[in-house]
């Protein structure tokens, strides 16, 4: 290392950290929904999140739409795609064991990841609308990142409200906690399914959306949120809704802290670890899961 | 059945032994292939197939073994055979370390915990540069000796077919296979079911150790994004299922078929690959979770030992 740490080197990695993790709260968010509700592993969660970046990138490359409007259409766009797959694929395997549902949309996932690869080719594209930093001395705040931190927060919010006090909402959340006693109550769990499908889907789309203004995008970007999004699931407790939240920021967080006094390199090694120990000390997670 | 199936078992074997006196090159490097998925599949087969419990990620048995191997081959000049063995032993701890800790979870946890594992390896090889030659890869000296791991690679898949076909007949195995139908039933019955998971989970990665390790050897370079693709651990348990999970030839059967297949039609397609394998996935999920073996064992009521 020989690198000296400040105070104001922790303080701005605090605050990166933070702003990282909304939006892994937010994409988590979407495939905590879809695991609380029908208890699917969707490992196309992070190629569904690179359809969203690329709805974003072509309007913006095509008629110059503002990346954080085209939010409208990508999120709106990826629930169809949501609802579709659900519809045709995932249905099917709601009751199989986790394999099944894990192996399908992992088929799924490469043969969207190489659909992209053939419509819109391997290169790095950006989105070149928001750039440079505020400086709140002796801090630097990255503008796209800070505004992703807040379409991020918002719409998380928006979801819990949503989840909280619509009809709708308290139908998916009663799915989620027993689908026998909902469909006694007169749900339609099929049509729910469908619907919270196509809102995870379209939460990752949110974020594929917001993760474009940021870092150039390609058709593998989305693995890796894949990956963090299972994480912060586990960490936040599955089927715990407000979870997400906390995981995700906590990811953030760690991530940053790692790269700070380690190397960004191991990120991911660190993260690992700190799931198996949260797994193991609470396997419901931080916040209980209310499976 | 009982008095034809030994004998189709000798002449198999006889004739894949005698293979290489008349192969090409090529003919060996591809059997040898198979050989290493059959080897793969049946490993994964032994932990997930007899105890339920899904491993996400297996491929890192395969990369540790390769990075194992290889690093004793060029730093301690370890002759290849014993290199190679000495990869499945550090595989085997590797599984120990992940399995004492993950194998106490319940349900889809275990799989979600094995599911970013590649990843954490691949960083983890990456960052030790000074051993494992970081991202630049680390070249093992020229060596031809197709034949010879053509030999070894069958000798594994063999020994781990046969492993598997003494567990099934096993008391062992049959513990492993109440843990997987009712794990609770099982602790009642007075198995220590962590104890035998983990042995189960130790088994399954020694093989893939040693394969990665004569992998490596075969291609003479490795590198972390080529020993720790997620696809292979997908691609292992992809024939498994379509062979039939938790019997004895199913892995070797879904190996065969998927390999020829691939060696045959997605050659022909290279930008489409990812495509079809998506669609071969989904196909064998929806279509028949059970696999081919799966199938005639419930329809032909079969013996459990298939």
């Amino acid at each position: 290392m020989g690198v000296l740490i400040t105070p104001s080197m922790i303080g701005q990695v605090v605050i990166s950290g933070l702003l990282a993790g909304s939006l892994y709260a937010m994409v988590a968010l979407g495939l905590g929904l879809i695991f609380g509700v029908m208890r699917v592993l969707n490992v196309a969660h992070g190629p569904l999140l690179m359809m969203g970046a690329y709805t974003t990138f072509w309007l913006f490359h095509w008629i110059g739409l503002n990346p954080y409007l085209s939010l409208l259409v990508s999120m709106p766009l990826l629930f169809l795609v949501g609802v579709a797959l659900q519809r045709f694929l995932v249905r099917r395997v709601v009751d199989a064991p986790e394999l099944s549902s894990l192996l399908l949309t992992f088929g799924v996932s490469i043969a969207l990841v190489n659909l992209a690869q053939l419509a819109f080719t391997s290169d790095l594209r950006s989105v070149e609308y928001l750039t440079g930093s505020f400086v709140v001395a002796p801090f630097a705040l990255s503008k796209p990142r800070l505004a992703t931190c807040g379409f991020a927060i918002a719409i998380t919010l928006g979801a819990f409200v949503f989840l909280r006090s619509t009809r709708l909402g308290k139908a998916i959340r009663a799915v989620s906690q027993s689908r026998e006693v909902a469909q006694v109550c007169g749900i339609d769990v099929q049509r729910i399914h469908l619907i919270t499908f196509g809102l995870g889907s379209a939460l990752a789309a949110a974020g594929g959306s917001l993760v474009a203004v940021m870092v150039a995008i390609q058709p593998e970007m989305g693995q890796v949120y894949t990956f963090k999004s299972f994480l912060v699931i586990v960490l936040g407790g599955a089927g715990n809704y407000p979870g997400a939240l906390l995981g995700g920021l906590l990811l953030g967080l760690v991530e940053q802290l790692a790269s700070l006094f380690l190397t960004s390199q191991v990120n991911e090694a660190v993260a690992y670890v700190l799931l198996v120990i949260v797994l193991l000390i609470r396997p419901t997670g931080l916040l209980k899961g209310r499976v | 059945m009982k008095r034809w199936f030994p004998v189709g078992l000798v002449v198999l074997a006889v004739g894949l032994a005698l293979y290489p006196l008349q192969a090409t090159g090529y003919g060996v490097r591809v059997m040898l292939q198979l050989f290493m998925w059959i080897a793969l599949a049946q490993s994964w087969n032994l932990i997930s197939g007899l105890t339920g419990y899904v491993s996400f990620g297996h491929v890192v048995f395969f990369g540790t073994g390769a990075y194992a191997a290889s690093i004793l081959i060029v730093t301690l000049g370890w002759a290849w055979p014993l290199a190679c063995l000495g990869g499945g032993v550090v595989a085997a701890a590797l599984a120990f370390l992940i399995g004492w800790p993950c194998l106490r979870l319940k349900g889809p946890y275990f799989a979600i915990a094995t599911l970013g594992l590649n990843e954490v390896m691949r960083v983890v090889v990456s960052y030790y540069e000074g051993l494992t030659g970081g991202g630049n890869g680390l070249s093992l000296p020229t060596l031809h000796a197709s034949v010879e791991i053509y030999y070894a690679m069958g000798l594994v898949a063999a020994v781990v077919t046969a492993v598997t076909y003494v567990i099934v007949t096993s008391r062992f195995g049959l513990r492993l296979m109440t843990i997987r139908e009712d794990e609770v039933a099982a602790e009642a019955m007075g198995i220590d079911t962590l104890r035998y998971k983990l042995y189960a989970f130790l088994l399954s990665a020694a093989a893939p150790g040693i394969v990665g390790g004569l992998s490596a050897r075969d291609q003479g370079y490795i590198e972390p994004l080529s020993v720790f693709p997620l696809i292979m651990t997908i691609t292992m348990i992809v024939m498994a299922l379509f062979g039939g999970k938790g019997t004895i030839w199913g892995p070797v059967l879904g190996a065969a078929v998927l390999f020829a297949f691939q060696e045959v039609v997605w050659a022909r397609f290279i930008y489409l690959h990812q495509l079809l394998f998506g669609a071969i996935i989904v196909g064998v999920v929806l279509l028949m979770p059970r696999g081919i073996l799966g199938v005639l064992q419930q329809k032909y009521n079969l013996p459990r030992t298939i």
